[in-house]
Protein backbone atom coordinates (compact mmCIF):
# COMPACT_ATOMS: atom_id res chain seq x y z
CA UNK A 1 0.00 0.00 0.00
CA UNK A 2 1.09 3.53 -0.76
CA UNK A 3 4.04 2.60 -2.94
CA UNK A 4 2.33 4.51 -5.72
CA UNK A 5 1.36 3.52 -9.22
CA UNK A 6 4.06 1.40 -10.83
CA UNK A 7 5.49 2.43 -14.21
CA UNK A 8 5.74 -0.53 -16.58
CA UNK A 9 6.96 -0.78 -20.17
CA UNK A 10 7.33 -3.40 -22.88
CA UNK A 11 10.34 -4.89 -21.10
CA UNK A 12 8.83 -5.21 -17.66
CA UNK A 13 5.26 -5.97 -18.71
CA UNK A 14 5.58 -9.72 -18.50
CA UNK A 15 7.29 -9.90 -15.13
CA UNK A 16 5.38 -7.10 -13.41
CA UNK A 17 1.90 -7.68 -14.85
CA UNK A 18 1.43 -11.02 -16.55
CA UNK A 19 3.44 -12.98 -13.99
CA UNK A 20 2.40 -10.91 -11.00
CA UNK A 21 1.25 -12.90 -7.97
CA UNK A 22 -1.70 -10.50 -7.65
CA UNK A 23 -4.26 -9.17 -10.13
CA UNK A 24 -3.02 -6.04 -11.91
CA UNK A 25 -4.80 -2.96 -13.19
CA UNK A 26 -2.87 -1.25 -15.98
CA UNK A 27 -3.60 2.28 -17.14
CA UNK A 28 -2.45 2.71 -20.75
CA UNK A 29 -1.76 6.40 -21.14
CA UNK A 30 0.36 9.02 -22.88
CA UNK A 31 1.69 12.41 -21.84
CA UNK A 32 -0.23 14.30 -24.55
CA UNK A 33 -3.59 12.91 -23.46
CA UNK A 34 -5.74 15.23 -21.33
CA UNK A 35 -8.25 12.61 -20.14
CA UNK A 36 -5.30 10.41 -19.06
CA UNK A 37 -4.05 13.21 -16.82
CA UNK A 38 -7.51 13.67 -15.37
CA UNK A 39 -7.78 10.06 -14.18
CA UNK A 40 -4.20 9.73 -12.89
CA UNK A 41 -5.17 11.00 -9.40
CA UNK A 42 -8.01 8.47 -9.26
CA UNK A 43 -5.57 5.63 -9.95
CA UNK A 44 -3.45 6.96 -7.10
CA UNK A 45 -6.39 7.05 -4.71
CA UNK A 46 -7.42 3.51 -5.63
CA UNK A 47 -3.85 2.35 -5.17
CA UNK A 48 -3.86 3.75 -1.66
CA UNK A 49 -7.08 1.89 -0.90
CA UNK A 50 -6.50 -1.42 -2.68
CA UNK A 51 -2.74 -1.52 -3.29
CA UNK A 52 -2.35 -4.46 -0.89
CA UNK A 53 -4.34 -6.81 -3.04
CA UNK A 54 -3.88 -5.42 -6.55
CA UNK A 55 -0.95 -4.12 -8.55
CA UNK A 56 -1.69 -0.65 -9.90
CA UNK A 57 0.45 0.18 -12.90
CA UNK A 58 0.61 2.49 -15.86
CA UNK A 59 2.12 1.96 -19.27
CA UNK A 60 3.07 4.91 -21.48
CA UNK A 61 2.01 3.82 -24.98
CA UNK A 62 4.41 6.35 -26.44
CA UNK A 63 7.47 4.39 -25.24
CA UNK A 64 5.95 0.92 -25.28
CA UNK A 65 4.32 0.06 -28.60
CA UNK A 66 4.10 -3.71 -28.06
CA UNK A 67 1.67 -3.89 -25.19
CA UNK A 68 -0.95 -1.64 -26.81
CA UNK A 69 -0.74 -3.64 -30.04
CA UNK A 70 -1.00 -6.91 -28.15
CA UNK A 71 -4.19 -5.75 -26.42
CA UNK A 72 -5.64 -3.93 -29.48
CA UNK A 73 -5.64 -0.57 -27.73
CA UNK A 74 -6.96 2.19 -29.96
CA UNK A 75 -8.02 4.79 -27.45
CA UNK A 76 -6.42 6.11 -24.31
CA UNK A 77 -6.82 6.01 -21.45
CA UNK A 78 -7.65 2.30 -21.55
CA UNK A 79 -7.58 0.46 -18.24
CA UNK A 80 -7.16 -3.28 -18.33
CA UNK A 81 -7.52 -5.66 -15.43
CA UNK A 82 -5.23 -8.70 -15.62
CA UNK A 83 -5.40 -11.86 -13.57
CA UNK A 84 -3.03 -14.81 -14.04
CA UNK A 85 -1.71 -13.20 -17.20
CA UNK A 86 -5.13 -12.91 -18.79
CA UNK A 87 -7.41 -9.97 -19.48
CA UNK A 88 -10.38 -10.05 -17.12
CA UNK A 89 -12.05 -6.82 -18.09
CA UNK A 90 -11.34 -3.36 -19.45
CA UNK A 91 -12.61 0.19 -19.47
CA UNK A 92 -12.00 2.89 -22.06
CA UNK A 93 -11.96 6.59 -21.27
CA UNK A 94 -11.78 8.84 -18.25
CA UNK A 95 -14.61 7.17 -16.36
CA UNK A 96 -15.92 8.13 -12.91
CA UNK A 97 -14.12 6.79 -9.87
CA UNK A 98 -17.05 4.56 -8.92
CA UNK A 99 -16.81 2.76 -12.25
CA UNK A 100 -13.09 2.20 -11.92
CA UNK A 101 -13.58 1.03 -8.36
CA UNK A 102 -16.17 -1.43 -9.66
CA UNK A 103 -13.53 -2.85 -11.98
CA UNK A 104 -11.04 -3.14 -9.13
CA UNK A 105 -13.56 -4.92 -6.92
CA UNK A 106 -13.99 -7.63 -9.54
CA UNK A 107 -10.48 -8.74 -8.73
CA UNK A 108 -10.77 -8.76 -4.96
CA UNK B 1 7.81 39.67 -22.26
CA UNK B 2 5.17 39.19 -24.99
CA UNK B 3 4.06 42.55 -26.40
CA UNK B 4 0.38 41.92 -25.80
CA UNK B 5 0.29 40.46 -22.33
CA UNK B 6 -3.16 40.25 -20.75
CA UNK B 7 -3.83 40.16 -17.01
CA UNK B 8 -6.90 37.97 -17.31
CA UNK B 9 -7.86 35.68 -20.19
CA UNK B 10 -11.28 34.08 -20.07
CA UNK B 11 -12.38 31.07 -22.11
CA UNK B 12 -16.13 31.26 -22.48
CA UNK B 13 -18.56 34.14 -22.98
CA UNK B 14 -21.56 32.67 -21.15
CA UNK B 15 -22.76 34.23 -17.88
CA UNK B 16 -19.75 32.86 -15.95
CA UNK B 17 -17.17 34.30 -18.33
CA UNK B 18 -19.06 37.58 -18.76
CA UNK B 19 -19.35 38.24 -15.05
CA UNK B 20 -15.67 37.40 -14.60
CA UNK B 21 -14.85 39.85 -17.40
CA UNK B 22 -16.99 42.60 -15.88
CA UNK B 23 -15.39 42.24 -12.44
CA UNK B 24 -11.82 42.00 -13.66
CA UNK B 25 -12.07 44.71 -16.32
CA UNK B 26 -13.80 47.11 -13.93
CA UNK B 27 -10.80 46.67 -11.63
CA UNK B 28 -8.61 47.86 -14.50
CA UNK B 29 -7.22 44.48 -15.46
CA UNK B 30 -6.41 43.98 -19.14
CA UNK B 31 -8.98 41.38 -20.13
CA UNK B 32 -9.64 39.21 -23.18
CA UNK B 33 -12.63 36.89 -23.57
CA UNK B 34 -12.82 34.01 -26.06
CA UNK B 35 -15.87 32.12 -27.22
CA UNK B 36 -19.03 32.19 -29.28
CA UNK B 37 -22.29 33.43 -27.77
CA UNK B 38 -24.39 30.91 -29.69
CA UNK B 39 -22.47 28.07 -27.98
CA UNK B 40 -23.51 29.21 -24.53
CA UNK B 41 -26.19 27.07 -22.86
CA UNK B 42 -27.97 30.33 -22.25
CA UNK B 43 -28.28 31.30 -25.91
CA UNK B 44 -31.53 29.47 -26.55
CA UNK B 45 -32.92 29.63 -23.03
CA UNK B 46 -35.63 31.81 -21.54
CA UNK B 47 -35.01 32.75 -17.97
CA UNK B 48 -37.50 33.23 -15.16
CA UNK B 49 -35.61 32.24 -12.03
CA UNK B 50 -32.67 34.63 -12.08
CA UNK B 51 -32.74 37.27 -9.38
CA UNK B 52 -33.99 40.71 -10.38
CA UNK B 53 -35.23 39.59 -13.77
CA UNK B 54 -38.86 39.42 -12.92
CA UNK B 55 -40.12 39.03 -16.46
CA UNK B 56 -39.15 36.18 -18.71
CA UNK B 57 -36.02 37.33 -20.53
CA UNK B 58 -34.20 35.73 -23.41
CA UNK B 59 -30.74 34.32 -22.89
CA UNK B 60 -29.54 35.82 -26.12
CA UNK B 61 -30.38 39.32 -24.88
CA UNK B 62 -28.66 38.67 -21.57
CA UNK B 63 -25.49 37.57 -23.37
CA UNK B 64 -25.50 40.68 -25.55
CA UNK B 65 -26.07 42.98 -22.60
CA UNK B 66 -23.31 41.30 -20.60
CA UNK B 67 -20.84 41.71 -23.40
CA UNK B 68 -21.66 45.42 -23.76
CA UNK B 69 -21.18 45.87 -20.02
CA UNK B 70 -17.79 44.16 -20.10
CA UNK B 71 -16.77 46.14 -23.19
CA UNK B 72 -17.66 49.37 -21.43
CA UNK B 73 -14.83 48.50 -19.02
CA UNK B 74 -12.52 47.82 -22.00
CA UNK B 75 -12.60 44.02 -22.00
CA UNK B 76 -11.71 42.68 -25.46
CA UNK B 77 -13.82 39.94 -27.09
CA UNK B 78 -12.76 37.46 -29.73
CA UNK B 79 -15.39 35.12 -31.19
CA UNK B 80 -13.07 32.20 -31.62
CA UNK B 81 -12.52 28.85 -29.97
CA UNK B 82 -9.36 28.02 -28.11
CA UNK B 83 -7.82 24.81 -29.37
CA UNK B 84 -4.78 24.51 -27.12
CA UNK B 85 -3.52 25.89 -23.83
CA UNK B 86 -0.04 26.00 -22.30
CA UNK B 87 1.33 27.12 -18.98
CA UNK B 88 4.99 28.15 -19.05
CA UNK B 89 7.04 30.52 -16.91
CA UNK B 90 3.97 31.59 -14.91
CA UNK B 91 2.16 32.67 -18.09
CA UNK B 92 -0.71 31.03 -19.94
CA UNK B 93 -0.60 30.78 -23.74
CA UNK B 94 -3.82 30.29 -25.64
CA UNK B 95 -4.00 29.18 -29.26
CA UNK B 96 -7.08 30.11 -31.27
CA UNK B 97 -8.72 28.21 -34.11
CA UNK B 98 -7.37 30.81 -36.55
CA UNK B 99 -3.84 30.11 -35.42
CA UNK B 100 -3.22 33.18 -33.25
CA UNK B 101 -1.55 33.01 -29.86
CA UNK B 102 -2.44 35.11 -26.80
CA UNK B 103 -0.61 35.31 -23.51
CA UNK B 104 -2.02 36.08 -20.09
CA UNK B 105 -0.96 36.14 -16.45
CA UNK B 106 -4.12 34.35 -15.38
CA UNK B 107 -6.73 32.16 -17.03
CA UNK B 108 -10.38 31.71 -16.11
CA UNK B 109 -12.03 28.60 -17.53
CA UNK B 110 -15.72 29.09 -18.13
CA UNK B 111 -16.43 26.75 -21.02
CA UNK B 112 -19.71 25.43 -19.67
CA UNK B 113 -20.72 21.85 -20.32
CA UNK B 114 -21.40 20.38 -23.73
CA UNK B 115 -22.62 17.14 -25.14
CA UNK B 116 -19.81 14.82 -26.20
CA UNK B 117 -21.63 11.74 -27.48
CA UNK B 118 -23.36 11.33 -30.83
CA UNK B 119 -26.01 9.01 -29.40
CA UNK B 120 -26.24 6.77 -32.44
CA UNK B 121 -26.47 3.02 -32.79
CA UNK B 122 -23.13 1.23 -32.44
CA UNK B 123 -21.40 4.12 -30.70
CA UNK B 124 -21.24 2.84 -27.11
CA UNK B 125 -20.52 -0.72 -28.11
CA UNK B 126 -17.52 0.29 -30.23
CA UNK B 127 -15.85 2.81 -27.90
CA UNK B 128 -12.14 2.02 -27.91
CA UNK B 129 -12.67 -0.23 -30.94
CA UNK B 130 -12.66 2.54 -33.46
CA UNK B 131 -14.90 5.07 -31.77
CA UNK B 132 -12.84 7.82 -30.13
CA UNK B 133 -13.59 11.16 -28.51
CA UNK B 134 -10.08 12.58 -28.58
CA UNK B 135 -8.02 13.13 -31.72
CA UNK B 136 -5.05 14.37 -29.72
CA UNK B 137 -5.06 11.19 -27.62
CA UNK B 138 -5.72 8.56 -30.25
CA UNK B 139 -4.57 9.79 -33.68
CA UNK B 140 -1.39 7.76 -33.33
CA UNK B 141 -3.35 4.46 -33.32
CA UNK B 142 -4.67 5.14 -36.84
CA UNK B 143 -1.43 5.38 -38.79
CA UNK B 144 -2.06 4.49 -42.43
CA UNK B 145 -5.74 3.77 -41.83
CA UNK B 146 -8.95 5.44 -43.01
CA UNK B 147 -10.85 7.56 -40.51
CA UNK B 148 -13.83 9.87 -40.24
CA UNK B 149 -14.32 12.83 -37.93
CA UNK B 150 -17.81 14.05 -37.10
CA UNK B 151 -18.65 17.53 -35.87
CA UNK B 152 -19.49 21.03 -37.08
CA UNK B 153 -17.02 23.18 -35.23
CA UNK B 154 -13.41 23.87 -34.36
CA UNK B 155 -12.67 20.60 -32.54
CA UNK B 156 -13.75 18.47 -35.52
CA UNK B 157 -12.04 20.68 -38.10
CA UNK B 158 -8.69 20.99 -36.34
CA UNK B 159 -8.97 17.31 -35.43
CA UNK B 160 -9.42 16.30 -39.07
CA UNK B 161 -6.41 18.39 -40.09
CA UNK B 162 -4.31 16.84 -37.32
CA UNK B 163 -5.31 13.35 -38.43
CA UNK B 164 -3.91 13.99 -41.92
CA UNK B 165 -0.43 13.51 -40.45
CA UNK B 166 -1.35 9.98 -39.35
CA UNK B 167 -4.21 8.46 -41.33
CA UNK B 168 -4.39 7.56 -45.02
CA UNK B 169 -7.78 9.10 -45.67
CA UNK B 170 -9.63 11.57 -43.47
CA UNK B 171 -13.32 12.38 -43.93
CA UNK B 172 -15.02 15.22 -42.10
CA UNK B 173 -18.74 14.63 -41.66
CA UNK B 174 -20.70 17.77 -40.80
CA UNK B 175 -24.09 19.38 -41.18
CA UNK B 176 -22.67 22.84 -41.67
CA UNK B 177 -19.29 24.10 -40.57
CA UNK B 178 -19.27 26.87 -38.00
CA UNK B 179 -15.64 27.94 -37.90
CA UNK B 180 -13.59 31.07 -38.60
CA UNK B 181 -12.71 31.97 -42.21
CA UNK B 182 -9.03 31.36 -41.57
CA UNK B 183 -9.68 27.83 -40.35
CA UNK B 184 -12.07 27.25 -43.24
CA UNK B 185 -9.35 28.22 -45.72
CA UNK B 186 -6.89 25.91 -44.03
CA UNK B 187 -9.39 23.08 -44.33
CA UNK B 188 -10.11 23.85 -47.99
CA UNK B 189 -6.41 23.73 -48.78
CA UNK B 190 -5.95 20.42 -47.00
CA UNK B 191 -6.51 16.83 -48.11
CA UNK B 192 -9.47 16.36 -45.76
CA UNK B 193 -12.51 15.05 -47.64
CA UNK B 194 -15.41 17.15 -46.37
CA UNK B 195 -18.88 15.58 -46.52
CA UNK B 196 -21.42 18.30 -45.76
CA UNK B 197 -25.16 18.54 -45.13
CA UNK B 198 -25.38 15.17 -43.48
CA UNK B 199 -24.69 13.39 -40.20
CA UNK B 200 -23.89 9.97 -38.81
CA UNK B 201 -26.83 7.59 -38.61
CA UNK B 202 -25.11 4.46 -37.38
CA UNK B 203 -21.66 3.08 -36.66
CA UNK B 204 -21.26 -0.44 -37.95
CA UNK B 205 -18.78 -3.18 -37.08
CA UNK B 206 -18.65 -6.63 -35.48
CA UNK B 207 -15.61 -6.26 -33.22
CA UNK B 208 -14.17 -3.03 -34.57
CA UNK B 209 -15.54 -0.12 -36.55
CA UNK B 210 -15.90 -1.12 -40.19
CA UNK B 211 -18.36 1.36 -41.66
CA UNK B 212 -20.16 4.56 -40.91
CA UNK B 213 -23.67 4.92 -42.27
CA UNK B 214 -24.68 8.50 -43.04
CA UNK B 215 -28.13 10.04 -43.03
CA UNK B 216 -27.84 10.74 -46.77
CA UNK B 217 -27.65 6.97 -47.36
CA UNK B 218 -23.92 6.93 -48.10
CA UNK B 219 -21.62 4.49 -46.26
CA UNK B 220 -17.97 5.17 -45.56
CA UNK B 221 -15.55 2.32 -45.06
CA UNK B 222 -13.36 3.46 -42.18
CA UNK B 223 -11.32 1.97 -39.36
CA UNK B 224 -12.19 4.68 -36.93
CA UNK B 225 -14.53 7.53 -36.22
CA UNK B 226 -13.66 10.50 -34.02
CA UNK B 227 -16.60 12.22 -32.39
CA UNK B 228 -15.58 15.85 -31.87
CA UNK B 229 -18.73 17.86 -31.24
CA UNK B 230 -18.42 21.56 -30.48
CA UNK B 231 -15.24 23.10 -29.13
CA UNK B 232 -12.58 21.52 -27.00
CA UNK B 233 -13.74 21.18 -23.43
CA UNK B 234 -12.31 20.80 -19.97
CA UNK B 235 -10.77 17.38 -20.46
CA UNK B 236 -8.64 18.68 -23.31
CA UNK B 237 -7.90 22.27 -22.31
CA UNK B 238 -7.80 22.06 -18.52
CA UNK B 239 -6.35 18.60 -17.95
CA UNK B 240 -3.34 19.49 -20.06
CA UNK B 241 -2.62 22.36 -17.72
CA UNK B 242 -2.66 19.91 -14.83
CA UNK B 243 -6.03 20.96 -13.38
CA UNK B 244 -7.63 18.53 -10.95
CA UNK B 245 -11.04 17.09 -11.77
CA UNK B 246 -13.66 15.86 -9.36
CA UNK B 247 -12.97 12.20 -8.72
CA UNK B 248 -16.59 11.18 -8.76
CA UNK B 249 -17.32 12.07 -12.37
CA UNK B 250 -14.01 13.25 -13.92
CA UNK B 251 -16.10 15.91 -15.67
CA UNK B 252 -15.81 19.00 -13.50
CA UNK B 253 -12.88 21.14 -12.49
CA UNK B 254 -12.18 21.29 -8.77
CA UNK B 255 -12.01 24.74 -7.23
CA UNK B 256 -11.97 26.24 -3.76
CA UNK B 257 -14.09 29.15 -2.55
CA UNK B 258 -11.85 31.59 -4.38
CA UNK B 259 -12.53 29.66 -7.60
CA UNK B 260 -8.84 28.76 -7.66
CA UNK B 261 -7.85 25.43 -9.17
CA UNK B 262 -4.79 23.50 -8.01
CA UNK B 263 -2.71 25.44 -10.59
CA UNK B 264 -1.61 28.95 -9.54
CA UNK B 265 -3.24 31.59 -11.75
CA UNK B 266 -5.84 29.17 -13.11
CA UNK B 267 -9.47 29.67 -12.10
CA UNK B 268 -12.77 28.09 -13.11
CA UNK B 269 -16.36 29.34 -12.94
CA UNK B 270 -19.83 28.30 -14.03
CA UNK B 271 -21.22 25.00 -15.24
CA UNK B 272 -17.67 23.68 -15.69
CA UNK B 273 -17.22 23.39 -11.91
CA UNK B 274 -20.29 21.20 -11.44
CA UNK B 275 -23.96 21.38 -10.61
CA UNK B 276 -26.32 23.17 -10.18
CA UNK B 277 -26.18 24.39 -13.74
CA UNK B 278 -27.74 27.77 -13.14
CA UNK B 279 -27.00 31.33 -14.18
CA UNK B 280 -26.97 32.52 -10.59
CA UNK B 281 -24.18 30.10 -9.72
CA UNK B 282 -22.25 30.92 -12.90
CA UNK B 283 -22.27 34.67 -12.31
CA UNK B 284 -21.49 34.21 -8.61
CA UNK B 285 -18.44 32.12 -9.36
CA UNK B 286 -17.52 34.39 -12.28
CA UNK B 287 -17.54 37.39 -9.98
CA UNK B 288 -15.22 35.70 -7.48
CA UNK B 289 -12.91 34.35 -10.19
CA UNK B 290 -12.69 37.79 -11.84
CA UNK B 291 -11.75 39.52 -8.60
CA UNK B 292 -9.28 36.85 -7.50
CA UNK B 293 -7.60 36.59 -10.90
CA UNK B 294 -7.17 40.35 -11.06
CA UNK B 295 -5.47 40.44 -7.66
CA UNK B 296 -3.21 37.56 -8.59
CA UNK B 297 -2.28 39.19 -11.90
CA UNK B 298 -1.44 42.48 -10.22
CA UNK B 299 0.82 40.75 -7.68
CA UNK B 300 2.51 38.80 -10.44
CA UNK B 301 3.07 41.98 -12.46
CA UNK B 302 4.86 43.59 -9.49
CA UNK B 303 7.04 40.60 -8.68
C1 LIG C 1 -32.60 25.06 -22.48
C2 LIG C 1 -31.92 25.59 -21.25
C3 LIG C 1 -32.64 26.32 -20.32
C4 LIG C 1 -32.02 26.85 -19.19
N1 LIG C 1 -32.76 27.56 -18.31
C5 LIG C 1 -32.16 28.10 -17.21
C6 LIG C 1 -32.92 28.92 -16.29
O1 LIG C 1 -34.12 29.12 -16.44
N2 LIG C 1 -32.28 29.45 -15.22
C7 LIG C 1 -30.94 29.25 -15.01
O2 LIG C 1 -30.39 29.79 -14.06
N3 LIG C 1 -30.19 28.49 -15.88
C8 LIG C 1 -30.77 27.91 -16.96
N4 LIG C 1 -30.03 27.14 -17.82
C9 LIG C 1 -28.60 26.88 -17.51
C10 LIG C 1 -27.70 28.07 -17.87
O3 LIG C 1 -27.88 28.39 -19.22
C11 LIG C 1 -26.25 27.71 -17.55
O4 LIG C 1 -26.13 27.36 -16.21
C12 LIG C 1 -25.30 28.86 -17.84
O5 LIG C 1 -25.40 29.28 -19.19
C13 LIG C 1 -23.86 28.46 -17.51
O6 LIG C 1 -22.99 29.50 -17.83
P1 LIG C 1 -21.48 29.24 -18.19
O7 LIG C 1 -20.90 30.58 -18.41
O8 LIG C 1 -20.86 28.36 -17.17
O9 LIG C 1 -21.48 28.36 -19.54
P2 LIG C 1 -22.20 28.65 -20.94
O10 LIG C 1 -23.24 29.68 -20.82
O11 LIG C 1 -22.60 27.35 -21.50
O12 LIG C 1 -21.04 29.28 -21.83
C14 LIG C 1 -19.95 28.54 -22.26
C15 LIG C 1 -19.12 29.39 -23.17
O13 LIG C 1 -17.86 28.76 -23.38
C16 LIG C 1 -17.51 28.88 -24.72
N5 LIG C 1 -16.54 27.81 -25.03
C17 LIG C 1 -16.64 26.48 -24.83
N6 LIG C 1 -15.54 25.85 -25.24
C18 LIG C 1 -14.72 26.82 -25.73
C19 LIG C 1 -13.42 26.81 -26.31
N7 LIG C 1 -12.72 25.68 -26.49
N8 LIG C 1 -12.89 27.98 -26.70
C20 LIG C 1 -13.57 29.15 -26.53
N9 LIG C 1 -14.79 29.22 -25.98
C21 LIG C 1 -15.36 28.05 -25.59
C22 LIG C 1 -18.79 28.81 -25.49
O14 LIG C 1 -18.62 29.40 -26.76
C23 LIG C 1 -19.70 29.63 -24.56
O15 LIG C 1 -19.57 30.99 -24.86
C24 LIG C 1 -30.64 26.62 -18.97
C25 LIG C 1 -29.91 25.88 -19.91
C26 LIG C 1 -30.53 25.36 -21.04
C27 LIG C 1 -29.71 24.57 -22.02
Amino acid sequence: MGQGVLDVDDNSFESEILKADKPALVDFWAPWCGPCKAIAPVMKELEEAYGDSIVFARCNVDNSPNAPTQYSIRAIPTLILFQDGKVVDQIVGAVPKSQLEGLVKKAL
Amino acid sequence: MPKDLYDVAIIGCGPGGLQAAIHSASKKAKVIVFGKPRNSSLYKAHIANFCCSEKLISGKEMLEAGRKQAESFDAVFLEEDIIETKNENKLFSLFTESGETFTSRTLILSMGVARKKLRVKGENRLVGRGVSYCVDCDANFYRGLDVAVVGNESAATTGAITLLSYARTVYLICRKLMITDTLYKQLRNSQVKVIQDTWVKEIIGTNDVEEVLLKNGETLKVNGIFVELGAKGALELAANLGAMFDAETISFIETNRKQETNIPGLYAAGDITGQPWQIAKAVGEGCVAGIEATEYAKKLAKS
